[in-house]
């Protein structure tokens, strides 16, 4: 099994290589190419992605063709759709900017590698809290924030990714168009940009 | 003095594209694993076709930070713009000499009429790293011209060396340099010879861009090959088997923690995560698209 994985968890968890390795067992290691798309709409998964290495997004399209990203899936994030959880449809595609190695996670992992390692039950309630968290900030970033304070916040969240992803995706999932984070990222030069 | 012995010849490694505009074999620190510092990075890119096209192919803006890009171009025509204020273009036989240092954008592409007219294209880039104490220094641009670069003839019409940065038998290269590098294109013709000497400690390496040379009267490298040499003995002879160019490289190694992250190259994680925070808060500054 992936190290990466198991060194996720133990900054997260007391748990022993055994305790892992008991957990572990039906864990599966993927890789997609860059661009592949992972998961469709209509899909109903039968498992979410913890990312090793590479970045993954997920996003949904509109009538008019136009993308909107939700979310972006840098190493030791975790993605998924979570209608796939209520055996639902996939509302979001999900595909890989980057090429990717990903652990698959059953949509019943976390709930029965709890039974075998309890610890695992209130990290499990510490990141779903987490995830609404970041949800409800998101939902009012985008009914109030202004096209600055959304970027600021954006690479608080993700500093690297402004070297990862085209512009047009961080605007994607913004929710603004490319040309005011152009603006955004010309306003914040200008204020910041000491010529040596 | 002792003879320098070659460690390997090295084939090319698999190219991989940067941007649309370069298909580059990355020599190191990706494909082989060697000392070559204060040569961070080598991407080699051989001689191929490119197809004639109104948009000119290219990469587009990026930052840098921690060292210098070092452009040598052999065929082809490279525009570059900068957020210093910097532009030019560098045409076959021209080396431009960036210093990021504290913060550069940037933006390469092949530059219009060569795009509108298309051919073929190769070209050297090296990342030179930089000292610690220059790493935040101020950004710098050498834009230098084949015709203005000193060289040394070679015996029996054996052809020319010149001279980039550093010396080659007393005949000082233009270019401006924060430690001891020899830089040359090294223009054989057939049979033509040459011998260089460099101290045992730095750390050398020959790019063979065209033809194939004898090295030491022993090891035989092709074109597209890359030549690394051990760090005993000073003396390197060289015979083209055939009309040859060779980058050679040579420098004496900056013995400091190296941390890289994309465009960045610094002593330390930290200074890394800095970096990614002054780019995205705009300290590099802007350039159009």
């Amino acid at each position: 099994m992936n190290d990466q994985f198991k060194n996720y968890l133990k900054e997260k968890i007391q748990i022993t290589d055994e305790q892992f390795d008991s957990i572990s067992g039906n864990l599966k290691i993927k890789k997609f190419d860059k661009n592949e798309i992972i998961q469709y709409t209509g899909d109903i998964s039968k498992h979410g992605f913890f990312v090793c290495k590479g970045l993954l997004r997920a996003y949904s399209i509109d009538s008019k063709g136009k993308e909107h990203i939700l979310q972006f899936a840098p190493e030791n994030w975790l993605i998924s759709d979570r209608n796939n959880m209520n055996n639902e449809a996939s509302v979001f595609f999900i595909d890989a900017i980057e090429a990717t190695e990903v652990v698959l996670m059953p949509n019943d992992f976390m709930e029965q590698a709890a039974i075998q390692v309890p610890c695992l039950q209130p990290m499990h309630t510490r990141l779903l809290n987490n995830s609404i968290r970041f949800m409800q900030k998101r939902i009012n970033m985008l009914l109030s924030a202004t096209a600055e304070e959304r970027y600021l916040d954006f690479i608080k969240l993700y500093p690297n990714l402004t070297l990862r992803v085209p512009q047009w995706m961080i605007a994607s999932y913004l929710g603004i168009t490319p040309e005011s984070l152009s603006r955004v990222r010309k306003e914040l030069a200008n204020k910041h940009f000491k010529p040596n | 003095m002792e003879t320098k012995q070659v460690s390997a010849v090295l084939k090319s490694p698999a190219p991989h594209m940067v941007g649309d505009g370069f298909r580059v074999h990355n020599f190191f620190p990706g494909g082989y694993t060697i000392n070559m510092s204060p040569f961070f990075l080598l991407d080699y890119g051989s001689k191929i076709q490119f197809s004639a096209r109104r948009i000119p192919r290219g990469v587009g803006i990026h930052p840098h930070r921690g060292f210098e890009t070092v452009t040598i171009a052999y065929h082809g025509a490279v525009a570059h713009h900068d957020s210093s204020g910097n532009s030019g273009v560098i045409y076959p036989g021209d080396v431009q000499w960036m210093t990021a240092a504290a913060g550069i954008l940037h933006k390469e592409y092949h530059e219009e009429n060569y795009s509108l007219r298309g051919g073929p294209f190769q070209m050297v880039q090296l990342w030179v790293n930089l000292p610690a104490k220059d790493k935040m220094g101020k950004p710098g641009y050498q834009a230098i011209k084949q015709q203005a670069m000193a060289f040394v003839n070679l015996p029996d019409n054996g052809g020319k060396i010149e001279i980039i940065a550093g010396n080659y038998k007393g005949q000082n290269g233009n270019a401006q340099t924060f430690t001891p590098i020899h830089l040359y294109n090294v223009r054989l013709n057939k049979q033509g010879k040459a011998n260089f000497s460099f101290p045992a400690n730095y750390n050398t390496g020959f790019m063979v861009i065209e033809g194939a040379v004898k090295i030491n009267q022993k090891e035989i490298a092709p074109v597209d090959s890359f030549v690394h040499f051990k760090n005993q003995g000073e003396q390197i002879d060289v015979e083209a088997l055939e009309d040859s160019i060779i980058l050679v490289l040579s420098g004496e190694p900056i013995d400091e923690p190296v941390v890289q992250y994309g465009p960045f190259l610094m002593n330390t994680q930290e200074e890394i995560n800095q970096a990614l925070e002054d780019y995205n808060q705009g300290r590099f500054g802007y350039i159009e698209e």
